[in-house]
């Protein structure tokens, strides 16, 4: 039973980080309706920022949030105003091409300044801490603060879409950008700022994700199709489907540990011989697939 | 007029016979060794020990060293060869086995090396080694573990590390030991406190040949292996695999992970609280200067299979020479990655020194007849002698390995030999005090 009760917990709490990882993602494509395959090297970019100014600073990694969202957003904007912008008068086709460019410049960037080497964080308040909360259930400390610091960043990214005038202007663009503009908002502005914000979370997701996630360049693709995964489970362009789907998704990638339980219920010898462990992503991509084929625009979407 | 003339020919003749056939002149002033190990990646620090290894054994082979009893260092170069110095021409494959058999093919037809070296990991091993294959270029291997490589028939390839095989043996030997009463500083432990096991393998070539050795001898020598998982190699996060083997509750944990993942699992494990009684790494990321200095004391207790450790520099007089001098170039004592490393360079000087030539005939004749005795060797081995025929061919039959155990001493952290018994350095911690 701890094992089921464990796994279903990791499930929850890598859940919510997860779900940060996809809001970026879903808000682009909500606004802009692009879909940005470089999402995984956004969040690289952070880890990178989170990790570098906690060693090069002595800061708690956990405080480098702030930096890591400045980054992000800065990244973003930068990237619309000097490529995005372009790439989207153009086809579909050419803007799908433009974001794929996009990543392969990211990370061999990254390559040539952090070069091909695993990094991690090894110090910290929280590092290597741990809470036994009962029922088998051991909270890694870092996983239980980026958790709770993905669920309140969420939360602020969502008071500022559904309560600010902002917000209420980044959702006039992206539901109908001629009637938009028709109102005197500057959609311009506003596809910049949905960059601005998309990088900006995905960094913030980057700069928890490094306190117990090791990052080389490479590492964006993994999550660029988790984050896919997850905004195409809660539906295109929906915020409140991120964290939802990003939760899922975060309990499928615990199937393994669900797989072990009903294994010692049952005592199959065969059951324990199956590599699930080795497939924890396999089944992310086949919820992907179904969903897909099922309910192409997600459990929430609103986007046809 | 015409004999003058005929004696001229004869003369140049002999001259041009001299310059292009002779086997002294022929070789150049250098032998050319491709040295292809894992310079950058996941890997590197084991990559650096390496590089530093071959150098160190090439700079001895290049050099009189008086002071060190070997014979390699009473000459300056390959004596049989007019002096010819070793030069080793260093490439980088990432743990990439295709980047591995491009950079083989480049050494080959580009550089004209003489022979190989490398490759650290097993999967990079056997891609590069196929290359040397076809091409009929000779290649000693002196760290990839993998039982497989010497399966296959290769004429090219000679393998001076003993394989993991027999390493994991040496791991069932130490645990049936614990149950007899055999290891220094413990009582003999009841069969049923041990006999459960758990294993994470990565998943390449070296990691699931071991994964499955171990299931093989766990079932020979009676043990439980309640769980036994492979995982993707330099993985961002293991706590799913680290669960699953928790939840195994294995009184015995095994493992072969290179050095990312390895400081990774016991990250995780500390994390997550794992309590088992033994953990056991098989060499690679548990023996590197990375895994305790990232690690330090939390690491006091866990076991590590190697071929070599500082304390073998006390017992073997020649393994202390050359591990000052490793030490005054690196700052490390040398390591299982390094020793080996430095043991294939010098069997490229001795097969060379044999053969007299450069020709890869020569130079296989040479290696199929070499016998290196285990006096000139840093590591604790038996010596050298390949297999020339038969299921392990080109197999080094006299190598053996070691089992360590990191413990603290005058607060510095040291790896003490616990197995073979009868060369313990060192009371065994038993169960395993957790983090």
């Amino acid at each position: 039973m701890d094992i089921l009760v464990s796994s279903l917990f990791a499930g929850l709490l890598i859940g919510m980080v997860l779900a940060m990882v996809a809001l970026g993602l879903t808000i682009i494509f909500g606004v802009m309706e692009i879909v940005n395959f470089a999402h995984g090297e956004f969040l690289m970019v952070g880890m990178y920022t989170g990790l570098l100014t906690a060693q090069a600073t002595g800061m708690e990694p956990l405080l480098t949030l702030p930096v890591a969202a400045a980054a992000g957003f800065l990244l973003g904007i930068i990237c619309y105003f000097g490529f995005v912008k372009f790439v989207i008068r153009g086809p579909m086709v050419a803007q799908l091409l433009g974001t794929f460019g996009l990543m392969i410049f990211l990370r061999n960037l990254a390559l040539l300044f952090f070069g091909a080497e695993d990094r991690a964080i090894h110090q910290g308040i929280l590092v290597g801490k741990s809470f036994n909360i009962g029922m088998g259930v051991i909270a890694p400390a870092t996983k239980l603060a980026a958790a709770a610091l993905s669920v309140i960043a969420f939360w602020a990214v969502w008071l500022v879409i559904n309560r600010t005038k902002i917000g209420k202007a980044l959702t006039a663009t992206s539901l109908n950008p001629q009637g938009a503009r028709y109102m005197g908002i500057s959609t311009e502005r506003m596809n910049a700022l949905a960059w601005g914000i998309g990088g900006g979370t995905v960094t913030i997701a980057g700069a928890l994700l490094v306190n117990f996630w090791s990052v080389n360049p490479f590492i964006g693709l993994l999550f660029t199709m988790i984050a896919f995964a997850i905004v195409a489970l809660g539906g295109f362009g929906s915020v409140s489907g991120a964290f939802f789907a990003g939760l899922a998704v975060g309990v499928i990638t615990e199937i393994p540990g669900i797989w072990d339980f009903l294994t010692y219920i049952f005592n199959f010898g065969w059951m324990a011989d199956v590599p699930m462990t080795s497939l924890k992503y396999m089944w992310v991509y086949l919820a992907y697939f179904v969903i897909m084929i099922v309910r192409p625009r997600g459990l929430f979407g609103w986007k046809r | 007029m015409k004999k003058l003339f005929l004696l001229t020919l004869a003369v140049c003749l002999v001259a041009c016979w001299w310059i292009t056939g002779s086997p002294v002149i022929a070789q150049a002033k250098t032998v050319k060794i491709g040295a292809i190990y894992p310079l950058t990646g996941g890997a590197a620090a084991a990559g650096r020990e390496l590089k530093a290894g071959a150098e160190l054994s090439a700079k001895i082979a290049n050099n009189m060293m008086p002071g060190l009893d070997m014979d390699m260092a009473k000459n300056a170069g390959i004596k049989s060869l007019g002096g010819a110095k070793i030069k080793l021409i260093f490439k980088d494959h990432q743990a990439n086995p295709t980047l591995g058999a491009d950079l083989a093919k480049k050494l080959i037809l580009d550089d004209k090396v003489d022979g190989m070296l490398g490759c650290y990991h097993s999967s990079v091993t056997k891609t590069v080694s196929a290359v040397c294959e076809q091409y009929g270029v000779p290649m000693i291997n002196g760290t990839s573990t993998s039982p497989a490589l010497t399966t296959r028939g290769f004429k090219w390839f000679w393998r001076t590390t003993p394989h993991d095989k027999w390493f994991t043996k040496d791991l069932f030997e130490l645990l049936k030991g614990l149950t007899q009463g055999k290891v220094k500083g413990v009582k003999a432990v009841p069969e049923k406190e041990i006999s459960n096991l758990a294993s994470a393998c990565e998943k390449t070539e070296w990691g699931s040949h071991v994964s499955s050795i171990i299931k093989s001898l766990a079932k020979e020598y009676g043990f439980n292996l309640r769980k036994s998982l492979l995982y993707t190699a330099k993985a961002p996060d293991l706590s799913s695999e680290v669960r699953s083997l928790k939840a195994a509750r294995p009184d015995v944990m095994l493992f072969a992970s290179y050095t990312s993942d390895a400081i990774l699992l016991v990250k995780t494990l500390k994390a997550q609280k794992a309590k088992p009684k033994i953990i056991w790494g098989q060499d690679a990321g548990f023996e590197k200067p990375e895994f305790r200095s990232t690690l330090r004391d939390s690491i006091v207790g866990i076991l590590t299979r190697t071929v070599f450790l500082p304390k073998v520099a006390q017992i073997k007089k020649v393994a202390g020479q050359v591990n000052a001098l490793y030490k005054g170039k690196t700052g490390n004592d040398l390591g299982g990655a390094s020793a080996r490393a430095f043991t294939g360079v010098q069997t490229w000087v001795h097969i060379l020194e044999k053969a007299g030539s450069t020709k890869p005939a020569d130079i296989q004749r040479a290696a199929n007849a070499i016998r290196i005795p285990g006096d000139q060797l840093v590591v604790p081995w038996a010596g050298i002698q390949f297999t020339p025929s038969g299921d392990e061919l080109g197999q080094n039959v006299l190598g053996s390995g070691l089992i360590g155990q990191y413990q603290m001493v005058d607060g510095k952290l040291v790896l003490e030999i616990i197995y073979p018994f009868d060369v313990a350095t060192a009371d065994m911690i038993f169960p395993f005090k957790w983090f």
